[in-house]
């Protein structure tokens, strides 16, 4: 009954949203383990949050049935030459969630 | 999609056939996988009729009266973009339905992404197979495909390509990963030539490709059609 | 990921014997003239991966990922949505949710009752 309980009402606050919308952010590349939704294409990139979304448990909390640590989720905007190498054209771009562990800010 | 959209109908692509004459073994097994779990006390007889009540009531009709509305309705479409689970009960869609919780096995966060004439979106869900089932009902079967998984966000261009959508480099077309909780629907842009047109009108061309961005509505296409044959396979399969 | 290789590299002779016969969908329907894209019990079976994951039997992302690896392994061969109904009863089976004697057992009775007249 885990996954239900997770997905109605939003879990208690995590505290303070650490990053807001407009700054900039990289995808930590860090070791999957276990289990992660942090997809492999966008680590170590550097992105823009375009959105803080709401705060739940963590994919790799919730994915064991472990009792859960509840972050801020993101929506994160990246520059498509900024994953792909040689990729063509300028304006395109990629959004993609993110829990708040899997970032850090990027000075760039 | 001759007809006026009823919710709940599945779309005109599912029309009320006859079935095959013969019984199958997949039939059998549909039957003997259900009736053992139920047996074994995994979920109750009741569980499944609640829930396959539910799955036939989806389909892509509630996302086209959404967009067709979002259209005539400036004041309705910001309260769209502001929170989209709470505007879809204005078109008598509840996400929490049938659990109370949620939808089952999806999540109560829903963001409608606004198109422009210089900005395309598209989604797709790159670890499994994410999609926004009450506004769209099931999931195409190629969005679930590793091909369009794996090609759409290395190679948006070239996909929505096969999909007979071609933008100018100048339009932006941003891919939405929906890898986590939040779920995606596009709001296409309303297309020129459909002034004057009433909101049942509207819906008629805003077809379920066109909400997950493979496609835009245009006066007189009222349904999805794929020319092209699909690799079954990834590019790069070692096995073909 | 282990445990989903295990999955892949396992196969249920019971399955196996279906997955060999020619009654999927896509070859019956055209034979009757069905213009119905889906068989009947595919809703049914959509029902059923929904009540296993809100009771939390199998949850929703180990039954994507699991049907995923059987999808480029056991039943690569075998088209939708018959090749979602193998891999669901391949995991049931795998996590021992049911057990593959039962299922054939049941298998033979329904297709008894069925086929009364």
């Amino acid at each position: 009954m885990r996954e239900s309980e997770s997905r109605g009402t939003p879990p208690a606050a995590a505290g303070k949203a650490r990053f807001k919308v407009g700054d900039r952010v990289r995808v930590k590349d860090l070791p999957n383990l276990f289990y992660s939704r942090t997809q492999m294409y966008v680590r170590g990139a550097v992105g823009t949050i375009a959105a803080c979304t709401y705060q739940d448990l963590i994919p790799e909390d919730e994915a064991f049935n472990r009792d859960g640590r509840i972050e801020q989720y993101y929506i994160v905007r990246f520059r498509q030459k900024d994953l792909w190498p040689g990729y063509p054209f300028d304006n395109d771009t990629l959004q993609t969630e993110s829990p708040e562990r899997w970032l850090e800010p990027a000075d760039d | 999609m001759s007809h006026a959209h009823t919710p709940g109908n599945g779309g005109a692509e599912h029309p009320a056939a006859p079935t095959v004459d013969e019984i199958t073994d997949f039939e059998v097994l549909e039957i003997a996988v259900r009736e053992l779990a139920i047996e074994h006390g995994l979920f109750t007889a009741e569980d499944h009729r609640r829930f396959t009540e539910w799955a036939e009531s989806i389909g892509p009709a509630a996302g086209s009266r959404l967009v067709a509305k979002a259209w005539v309705d400036p004041a309705f479409k910001e309260r769209v973009l502001k929170d989209a689970v709470k505007a879809c009960k204005e078109i008598g869609i509840d996400w929490a339905e049938p659990t109370g919780f949620g939808t089952p096995s999806d999540y109560m966060n829903l963001r409608v992404l606004e198109d422009t004439p210089t900005l395309h979106h598209v989604i797709v869900c790159t670890l499994c197979s994410c999609y926004p089932r009450p506004l769209l009902g099931m999931s195409p079967e190629w969005y679930r495909t590793t091909n369009y998984r794996r090609r759409l966000v290395r190679w948006p261009r070239q996909v929505l390509a096969e999909f007979g959508l071609v933008l100018p480099p100048e339009v932006e077309i941003r891919v939405e990963d929906s890898n986590q909780k939040c779920r995606f629907m596009v709001l296409p842009v309303r297309p020129a030539g459909t002034e004057n047109w009433t909101e049942e009108q509207l819906a008629e061309i805003v077809t379920r490709d066109c909400m997950i961005g493979v496609a835009l509505p245009r006066p007189g296409r009222t349904a999805d059609v794929h020319p092209m044959h699909r690799a079954r396979r990834p590019v790069g399969s070692s096995r073909d | 990921m282990s445990e989903n290789k295990e999955l892949a590299n396992t196969r249920y002779a019971l399955l196996e014997a279906l997955r060999s016969e020619d009654q999927t969908w896509n070859t019956l329907a055209p034979r009757y003239g069905v213009t119905n894209p889906n068989p009947p019990w595919k809703t049914s079976l959509i029902a059923t991966c929904e009540c296993l994951a809100v009771s939390g039997a199998l949850p929703v992302l180990e039954r994507r990922a699991a049907e995923d690896e059987l999808a480029e392994s056991a039943y690569a061969d075998v088209p939708e949505p018959e090749r979602q109904l193998l891999a669901l009863a391949h995991t049931m089976l795998s996590r021992g949710l049911i057990s593959e004697s039962d299922l054939s057992a049941r298998m033979r009775a329904i297709r008894s009752r069925l086929e009364a007249v």
